[in-house]
């Protein structure tokens, strides 16, 4: 096949992208067809591109010298990704296609969405590491872009979120230099490190560059502020589809490919505990949360701690778990966020206390946020539930107990918090503070991608066969940690489904979920009945209130800290004692030593003769001494 | 054409030209207008037709004998041609939004008379290949400068530009003293019969004095914010085009294509640039005044390509090379915008604008264009240029200043973004600050085409990028410059 198709997933959306900003502004139709076709376009050469086998195909064109090419190399991983992400960027055109058809600005988000597709399906495909940041941080400029078009005040989030991503994206560049030095080449199939001594310094400033793209903890601040301020499409692509993707895709490169990370080996131990930590604190502050956006963009980060324990395991079915789970997660959460958006656009309010019952006025949208909560939440035949399954027995295997605990706790409180967000807006009675009363499901274009993507949450619960064996044991293919862990390894996961096989680990996790109904049905059963409620009793523990309180005050916000406080602080500092204390010299000193030469020089030039002639007659003296001396 | 006509074409056309002007302007300011347009573009066009000469690979070169042990050394190679491309080309757009800006104020004359004779010392110092004849277009561009940045003829002004040129005369004093102990230790002011010469570190120290003094580096850099006094375009050309850059191609001719540093010497020139970007950077962050941001964050970008420089191997330099020209694109284009807004405001203070995007769309895209150039954020130009230098850092082994560098780039998207918001975002915090639409068509004109033109230099990074690597092949010849994977094209 011609390597040639490799650039349509990057070029047409880019070029619709170009042509939607000049469109004039009255053809809204004709801009968000554009999308859709260029998306679908796209989509299928990604398909085109996927089910071509083999090696994979490759465009190499020399770009510019010091190693940077244009080089494009979709192998088995980055070519699974690029259909996913193809996939999303169609169903989300098509969804955007309807909720954005009102909204301000749309011209400016239709560009920046197929702008942004374009440049993640070229960070999927770049073989160079120069290619690859090149796509990679343009990105930023299309997320502060998008950001910016939720509301005239959107833009201070935008702002965060730029300053953040461009820090992880930073250390991605040093990281990958630092790569780069070591391994001597720019193309990315050839490097094969060590991660020791410099080696392990760009392990981790890429790891920190990966990590916070997918969201992880700490670099995910911006994430619920964009969830309020941003446009509701907007979370569904970025944060919950695409970013997960890009960034757990890079961490899965890095770790497998680029490094080999050992199991509990220092780069393990360091991905598997800000994997745990994103887990628990993420989720902790998502259960509490009362906007159905924000805890949704609060499980966006919790939940990558799942994939990122996963890859950190360092064995085989952690790591596919992992990166199935990042699947997964990028199907589940964009459905959840896209019934948040039904809900938004029907109902009129995100706020749970103003909602309820629409589970009878919105049938479709609430069965498809219920099969994507129960995929989240891990409940047997969903697709959550495998990967988490896989993520469990890979924890469990490094033989670390904290790890595969810290990942069950996530999951109690994963469910309670589904549960509570369920229960508060689609189950009891309607609720008479509901803006828009006998709020009706979203009509065919907004119904089609959260029906699709939730029957696929529940194909690959059912069947996970088929994503196991044709997308994520692929990626194996002729990777050392798939010939250590021998072929039985992803085999068994092959044949595994709902009720085959019984473990104790699945026991294990069966039980919490029955431990966070009970939680719920506590929580509920305190507040009166109100369901928006159900987390106060957690919420109100002694130790966890207090921390709740300070994470409300944004005490543990990096950004308020790092960009708010250390940086402007320590600049002002340098810019008091070292700029204008520089300045001071040439303004103060040297102009008053100056006046002060001036002055005594004055002084004697009194206009006497004798005064000058004096000076005349030491100074022939003086020469005379000198000449004297020398000639002697 | 020869290449020896039109690399004296390039230098006396501007040089000589410029005295033509007021004389032109004395029968009609239309036609000087266009005049002093012509001689740039003509400038441009000359210093383009030395491409072939520069692409052939050789080294050609003008020598004249002056009488008195004095020689006229002019070199055509890849970096004099592609510095004197990227300057003149940015200096003839200034010329072009002057023509709206200046319009309506005094001293027309002396203005485009001296503009136009900066360009041309800056042509020449780039073509010269001794360093008396260096010197000697240093000084010219000094007292241009110190008389730009004094146009408004009021005291303030005056003693800001006084204070500009005393502290690059000061430090152009001690390159003489420097240039004298090359001159005891080589018995000749040529660069080209002084090429691998191993110097003193007192020597490196006396030249790098007058290099920083110019491309106001710490500890010689607080002139630059000052000298924002001065009209808007003379800003962008001392900033973005010109006078800065000066001291950058003299670091690049001087210290990487002729002389063997040692280590040491090697290492504190980059640390000095470490130093001075990381300082100016956190003084942007807290400046209130546009046109002084924008001069902390020249300092702080000359301070990467001191880096690059410093790092003496291909990469570095070549980073740093086409790290001139991005530079130049966007920090023309911020400055030309601080222009639009302050004509259009009446205020420089930042801190008292707001919601200017509806009034200013174009500029304001520009500038946040021009900004994300600055940062280094792809597809702008200024990504390929940052990342090399990072690169060179970290080849020449220094991790940590490399960390450093990355760190102080968050910085920079911190400062820069406070301004784009500050000026175009939200609500007006003060009302009496407010401006209807944006500038003359000439100066929103080349706002425009310069944040324009940094995409493309992105996008097509590969031709500034070819051009770049002529130059770092010519610097190449100096042994004391590692090659890095033979990569040079």
């Amino acid at each position: 096949m011609n390597p040639n198709i490799l650039l349509v997933p990057i070029l047409a959306p880019l070029a619709a992208g170009a042509a939607a900003l000049v469109l004039p502004k009255g053809l809204k139709w004709a801009r968000e067809a554009l999308a859709v076709a260029a998306s679908l376009l796209a989509l299928a050469y990604a398909w085109a591109v996927f089910s071509a086998g083999g090696d994979g195909l490759r465009l190499f064109v020399p770009w510019t010298s010091f190693g940077i090419n244009f080089d494009l190399y979709a192998r088995h991983f980055p070519r699974f990704i690029l259909l996913a992400a193809s996939g999303f960027s169609f169903l989300l055109a098509l969804y955007s296609a309807s909720f954005m058809h009102q909204a301000w600005r749309s011209r400016e988000y239709f560009a920046y969405f197929l702008i942004t597709a374009g440049l993640a399906n070229g960070a999927i495909l770049a073989n160079n590491f120069v290619l690859l940041l090149f796509f990679w941080e343009a990105l930023l400029v299309t997320l502060y872009g998008m950001i910016t078009l939720g509301h005239r005040g959107a833009h201070i989030t935008a702002t965060k979120a730029l300053v953040i991503s461009g820090l992880a994206d930073f250390c991605l560049i040093l990281g990958i230099v630092f790569a780069w030095t070591l391994s001597g080449t720019m193309t990315m199939s050839e490097v094969r490190l060590e991660p020791v001594g410099l080696g392990a310094a760009a392990f981790i400033l890429m790891g920190i560059g990966a990590m916070a793209k997918a969201g992880a903890m700490p670099f995910h601040t911006w994430i619920p502020d964009a969830a309020v301020d941003a446009p509701l499409p907007f979370m569904a692509f970025l944060p919950a589809a695409l970013e997960k993707l890009l960034g757990i895709y890079l961490l899965g490169r890095i770790s497998l490919e680029l490094f080999r990370v050992e199991m509990n080996g220092a780069m393990s131990l360091f991905l598997m505990t800000v994997g745990a930590l994103t887990i628990v604190l993420a989720v902790l502050m998502a259960l509490v949360q009362k906007d159905y956006k924000k805890l949704l963009s609060f499980h966006a980060i919790s939940q990558v701690g799942y994939m990122i324990l996963g890859i950190g395991t360092g064995t085989l079915v952690g790591v596919a778990g992992g990166i199935f789970h990042m699947l997964n997660h990028a199907m589940y959460k964009c459905t959840l966020f896209l019934t948040g958006g039904s809900v938004e656009r029907q109902a009129g309010t995100t706020d749970l206390k103003k909602l309820g019952g629409l589970g009878r006025t919105m049938p479709v949208t609430a069965a498809c946020f219920w099969v994507a909560a129960f995929s989240i939440s891990g409940v047997p035949l969903f697709n959550g539930f495998v990967s988490k399954e896989m993520v469990f027995h890979g924890a469990a295997e490094t033989g670390l107990l904290i790890f595969p605990i810290a990942a069950w706790i996530g999951a109690i409180f994963t469910f309670a918090s589904f549960l509570k967000l369920g229960h508060s807006t689609y189950l009891g009675k309607p609720n008479a503070e509901t803006p828009v009363k006998d709020a009706r499901d979203p009509g065919w274009a907004m119904q089609v991608p959260m029906i699709v993507i939730a029957a696929g949450c529940v194909l690959f619960g059912l069947y996970s066969k088929l994503p196991l064996q044709h997308l994520i044991a692929p990626i194996f293919h002729g990777n050392a940690i798939a010939a250590e862990a021998g072929h039985g390894g992803l085999e068994f996961w092959h044949h595994y489904h709902g009720f085959a096989v019984f473990s104790v680990i699945a026991g294990i996790s069966i039980g919490c979920l029955v431990v966070a109904f009970l939680l719920h049905r506590y929580g509920v059963k305190k507040a009166g009945g109100k369901a928006y409620l159900a987390s106060e009793p957690v919420h109100n523990l002694p130790v966890l209130h207090t921390l709740y309180d300070l994470a409300e005050a944004r005490v543990f916000d990096i950004y308020e800290w790092l960009v708010g406080k250390l940086l402007r602080g320590g600049a002002w500092v340098v810019w008091k004692a070292v700029d204008r204390g520089i300045d001071a010299l040439y303004e103060h000193v040297m102009t008053f030593a100056g006046r002060v030469s001036i002055g005594v020089l004055r002084e004697y030039h009194n206009g006497l003769l004798a005064n000058y002639l004096s000076w005349v007659v030491g100074g022939f003296a003086l020469l005379a001494v000198y000449l004297a001396a020398v000639a002697r | 054409m020869g290449w020896e006509f039109a690399v004296w074409a390039t230098v006396l056309v501007p040089l000589l030209g410029s005295f033509t002007l007021p004389l032109v302007g004395l029968a009609s300011k239309p036609l000087r207008n266009a005049w002093a347009v012509v001689l740039g573009a003509a400038t441009v066009g000359f210093a383009c037709s030395l491409l072939p000469a520069a692409f052939s690979g050789e080294t050609h070169v003008f020598n004249a004998a002056m009488g008195l042990g004095m020689e006229l050394t002019l070199v055509v190679d890849g970096l004099s041609v592609f510095m004197a491309i990227a300057s003149s080309l940015i200096s003839t757009l200034i010329i072009v939004y002057s023509l709206g800006y200046i319009k309506d104020y005094h001293y027309q004359q002396e203005y485009f008379l001296m503009v136009v004779l900066f360009l041309g010392a800056m042509m020449g110092l780039v073509f010269s290949a001794n360093l008396i004849l260096m010197y000697v277009f240093w000084e010219i561009t000094g007292i241009c400068s110190w008389r730009l940045i004094g146009f408004f003829r009021d005291r303030e002004t005056v003693v800001k530009a006084d204070k500009a040129f005393l502290t690059t005369f000061g430090g152009a004093v001690f390159m003489l003293a420097g240039f004298a102990i090359l001159y005891a230790q080589s018995g000749t002011f040529n660069l080209l019969e002084m090429r691998g010469l191993p110097v003193s570190g007192l020597a490196v120290a006396l030249i790098a004095a007058g290099i920083f003094a110019k491309s106001a580096t710490l500890p010689f850099h607080t002139w630059l914010p000052d000298a924002g006094v001065a009209p808007t375009p003379v800003t962008a050309l001392l900033h973005a085009a010109v006078l800065v850059k000066i001291g950058v191609y003299a670091f690049a001719r001087i210290f990487n294509y002729t002389l063997a540093l040692s280590a040491e010497s090697q290492q504190w020139l980059m640390v000095f640039g470490l130093l001075s970007a990381m300082v100016a950077a956190a003084a942007a962050l807290w400046d209130t005044n546009i046109k002084r941001i924008l001069a902390y964050s020249t300092i702080s970008q000359i301070g990467y390509i001191f880096m690059g420089l410093a790092a003496f191997n291909t990469v570095g330099i070549g980073g740093a090379i086409l790290f001139i020209l991005m530079h130049g694109l966007a920090k023309g284009g911020l400055f030309l915008a601080a222009g639009v807004i302050e004509h259009g405001t009446g205020t420089k203070d930042i801190t008292r604008m707001g919601g200017l995007f509806q009034a200013m769309p174009v500029t304001a895209v520009a500038v946040l264009l021009c900004i994300f150039s600055i940062v280094g954020i792809p597809p702008l130009g200024g990504f390929f240029s940052k990342l090399m230098v990072i690169m060179g850092v970290v080849r020449s082994g220094n991790h940590a200043i490399a960390a450093l560098a990355m760190f102080t780039a968050l910085l920079t998207a911190v400062y820069l973004l406070r301004l784009f918001t500050l000026v175009f975002l939200g609500e007006a915090r003060d009302h009496t600050v407010h401006a209807h639409h944006e500038g003359t068509p000439s100066m929103v004109w080349v706002v425009a085409s310069l944040a324009v033109l940094s995409l493309l230099a992105g996008i097509l990074v590969q031709y500034p990028m070819d051009l770049a690597n002529i130059a770092v092949r010519d610097i190449l010849g100096n042994p004391a410059v590692r090659d890095i994977l033979g990569s040079v094209r």
